[in-house]
């Protein structure tokens, strides 16, 4: 670690009704890697906009390479040094890889654009980072890790000083955070002062040098991570205790009856011929990596996307499902991994997106017994202990793992008995991600099935009862949650690769 | 501001419509300065005349747009209504009744061509608009041979009908107005139907994948809109009588204006029925102004399409503050 690059002290920041940032402070230096934690609204975003320039602080002061700074926008800050690489990947999937590198400071010539020395450029920049990419290929035909990695190198193409990953892990394999890992190394010895925000405790552990933790918008304390443990890191997140402990057994009767059977179905390239089948009160862990065909396969049985062929069972009834209406109608409920985009409707209330998907169970004639919908709204609310001031709330004000409970208390309202779980935890903060598991298991403790799709092998193992892996839209193994290790999933997580 | 903000009275009915209704004061107080004939008892029947088609017209075109779509079909479309049943009437003799349950039907027949195209075919409703505007259009003018038509006079034998919007000096009207937008109000948000619509149009993803048929209340919304085309071109005839084929573009804008004003956000989710009413309340107090300064109508067209630009740049504003 080398000299203090980046000081920010007793920063303000108040939105109408919000104390986002209560005198905060923050400390950076060359060549490190400072992990910024903390739960969903802690503050973490909030204090990166600010030292972005997106936001303007109320007070305190911030101190880049020994000068007092005020950012006004994202482009100064990109001037002086400073950049983000956000959690959502900002790339456009027509142009090439090149092209979205330098896309608003393209390199001219004459009145046209030097396409030659973009490529050439990028070329030179991935040599530096080590990443094995071609500047001419279209950006949408790369894989999400790698489209990751072209937004790194645009960040550093600005001559960065200090680079801010906004969870750049969120939507990466782990083979993929390998790579990424790697590079962040590389950086962290050009002398780059990193700031790194994510939820993953384990890769704090590997990668960082030193964590600040927030809490409720005020700093909660520095630590060097060598000196800590992870429940250190996590006391000082939420002041308890938490996790649920991981599963050693199987909590499902030998004998609990099939609900799915799934036979040989196919879906284009991603679903290849994919059997299997889930038990009564059972967690069916699906792992792979990113794009691996889990989430076609989910979106497949539950007649999202056309399927090409294949039989469902459902409670031993062979069933057609040719779109979510029918797998709905037979106790079906999908929770994407895209909450905003495929979940909630968040311009809606709470008890609206409760009661989407069972509407006709509370009308009254023509109209909308909006006294039943709110009563079991609110029912549920209590029961998933959603965090609201109300079930009139607008889903849009909830956090990350509150719009998740709602979308849970949706197909619960509708009484599904299996509930296809995809992602269940990207982006929700330790506390809720704890919540969310124990809602899990309680529900398969009451006798619904739950197929379950996750990328984070600590949640694989924690919550599965079985284990089915995937790889390149075929199954490739299932494993008892006894037998699991990280590397015999790995294994066939692997098998067609390479 | 704050405070007139935080008002439990202002936060029930909704800031924007607390402003649209002093815009409305203000403008009829301004309009009846500059021409002292603007607080004649004829000038509020001129100006409630001109309401009433643009309003039903800005009632339906209110459930396209809370669908995340656009209908710029209205206008044309209510024209046709207009002359295909007017020539029904006058020139095969259709009975009175059966001409004004006709137009309301070729609106009708329109909302579900319309609705069928957009929510089962997935042409973008811009797209298919401006084409059945066309289609309106040539209808109209093959089916008439590119006559006017002229509908009865209230002292005509089938004046009848023109009670409807008047009866004696009392304006029965704004009555049928009042109630159809309060069944409208109760549609958009007290039914399913009303419900589907506006989650449909805020993510029409997540609809769709809590197991809801997003098509037919697409398609239904449409419809309604539709029929609803097919009223207005009643109270248009009631009104003022003549139409001639070809026409109607204007109204398109006007009505649209009229709802976004309102508050319904043009990405769909968002609809105020009330709003709706005061915009074309506000759209109807300009033209009758317009005509009372003795300005130059075509002044109209360009406040209308100033109207829809200002009016959308804050539902953007809005929308953008929140994000």
């Amino acid at each position: 670690m080398g000299e203090v690059i980046l000081t920010m002290k007793d920063i303000d920041k108040s939105f109408p009704g919000v104390h986002a940032l209560d005198h905060v402070q923050f400390e950076l230096r060359k060549g490190e890697v400072h992990a910024l934690m903390g739960e969903n609204g802690a503050g973490k975003s909030t204090l990166m906009k600010v030292l972005t320039g997106i936001y303007t602080k109320d007070s305190g002061t911030i101190t880049y390479e020994g000068r007092e700074v005020e950012f006004h926008n994202a482009k100064e800050a990109q001037d002086a040094g400073v950049v983000i690489v956000h959690q959502e990947l900002n790339m456009l999937n027509h142009l090439t890889v090149a092209q979205n590198i330098f896309i608003g400071r393209e390199p001219k010539k004459g009145f046209g654009i030097d396409d030659k020395k973009m490529r050439e450029d990028s070329a030179a920049l991935f040599k530096r980072l080590n990443i094995d990419i071609d500047p001419a290929a279209t950006m949408g035909d790369l894989t999400v890790g790698k489209q990751q990695m072209c937004e790194i190198a645009k960040a550093i193409s600005h001559d960065a000083k200090v680079i801010v990953f906004d969870e750049p892990s969120a939507a990466l394999t782990e083979a993929e955070i390998e790579e990424l890992f790697k590079i962040i190394r590389d950086l962290r010895r050009q002398q780059i002062g990193i700031i790194y925000i994510s939820h993953r405790m384990d890769e704090i552990k590997v990668i960082t040098d030193r964590v600040t933790v927030m809490r409720d918008g005020s700093y909660v304390g520095t630590l060097i991570t060598e000196e800590c443990t992870k429940n250190d890191i996590v006391n000082m997140m939420v002041g308890r205790v938490i996790y649920e402990d991981p599963k050693t057994a199987s909590l499902v009767p030998k004998d609990a009856p099939v609900v799915l059977k799934v036979e040989n179905l196919n879906a284009g390239r991603m679903v290849q011929n994919v059997s299997f089948e889930l038990h009564k009160g059972e967690i069916l862990g699906f792992s792979g990596l990113m794009g691996a065909g889990r989430t076609e396969t989910a979106r497949a049985i539950f007649g999202a996307d056309k399927k090409e062929s294949g039989d469902i069972y459902v409670n031993g009834e062979k069933v057609t499902i040719n779109s979510p209406q029918d797998a709905v109608k037979h106790g079906i409920g999908y929770l994407s991994e895209d909450r905003k985009r495929y979940g909630i409707v968040v311009q809606k209330s709470i008890s609206e997106n409760t009661t989407l998907a069972c509407l006709e169970e509370y009308m009254n004639g023509l109209f909308i017994d909006k006294k039943r919908e709110d009563e079991t709204a609110q029912k549920f609310v209590d029961s998933l202990a959603t965090k609201t001031p109300g079930v009139d709330q607008l889903v849009v004000n909830l956090s990350g793992g509150n719009q998740q409970k709602v979308v849970i208390a949706k197909w619960l309202c509708k009484n599904s008995d299996i509930l296809i779980f995809d992602e269940p935890t990207r982006g929700i903060d330790v506390g809720a991600k704890n919540e969310i598991y124990k809602l899990m298991n309680q529900l398969a403790a009451e006798g619904k099935s739950i197929i379950m799709i996750s990328s984070e092998m600590t949640e694989i193992l924690r919550m599965s009862d079985r284990i089915i892996v995937m790889c390149e839209g075929k199954i490739t193994g299932e494993i008892a949650i006894e037998d699991a290790t990280q590397e015999n999933i790995m294994n066939l997580a692997t098998r067609d690769i390479g | 501001m704050d405070k007139i903000k935080n008002n439990s009275l202002v936060k029930k009915i909704g800031l924007n419509r607390v402003l649209l209704v002093c815009v409305v004061i203000v403008m009829y107080i301004a309009f009846a300065i500059l021409s002292p004939s603007f607080l004649s008892y004829k000038r509020i029947l001129d100006t409630l005349n001109y309401m009433y088609f643009l309003g039903f017209l800005a009632l339906g075109v209110t459930f396209v747009i809370a669908t995340g779509g656009i209908d710029f079909s209205i206008g044309p479309v209510m024209f046709c209504c207009a002359l295909v049943s007017g020539y029904s009437l006058t020139n095969y003799g259709v009975p009175m009744p059966l001409a004004l349950i006709m137009s309301i039907l070729v609106g009708g027949a329109f909302g579900v061509f319309n609705g069928y195209m957009v929510a089962y075919w997935s042409v973008p409703p811009f797209i298919i608009s401006m084409a059945s505007m066309n289609i309106a259009k040539g209808v109209a003018s093959v089916f008439t041979k590119t006559q006017s038509v002229s509908w009865p006079r209230s002292d005509a034998a089938n004046g009848w009908y023109r009670n409807l919007v008047k009866v004696g000096n009392f304006p029965v009207g704004l009555v049928i107005f009042l109630a159809v937008a309060v069944v409208c109000a109760i549609i958009l948000n007290k039914t399913k139907i009303g419900r589907y619509i506006l989650c449909l149009g805020s993510n029409r993803e997540a609809v769709r994948l809590s197991g809801v048929n997003i098509k037919k209340w697409e398609m239904l919304s449409y419809i309604i809109c539709g029929l609803l085309v097919g009223v207005a071109a009643i109270f248009y005839v009631a009104c003022y009588t003549t139409v001639q084929p070809g026409y109607g573009d204007q109204y398109n804008n006007e009505a649209i204006a009229g709802c976004v004003m309102g508050g319904t956000s043009m990405a769909g989710g968002l609809a105020s029925i009330s709003g709706t009413v005061i915009g074309v309340l506000i759209i109807a107090l300009l033209q009758q102004g317009i005509l009372a300064l003795g300005l130059n109508k075509n002044y109209q067209l360009i406040i209308t399409g100033i109207i829809v630009i200002v009016a959308v740049y804050f539902d953007v504003l809005g929308r953008r503050r929140k994000n």
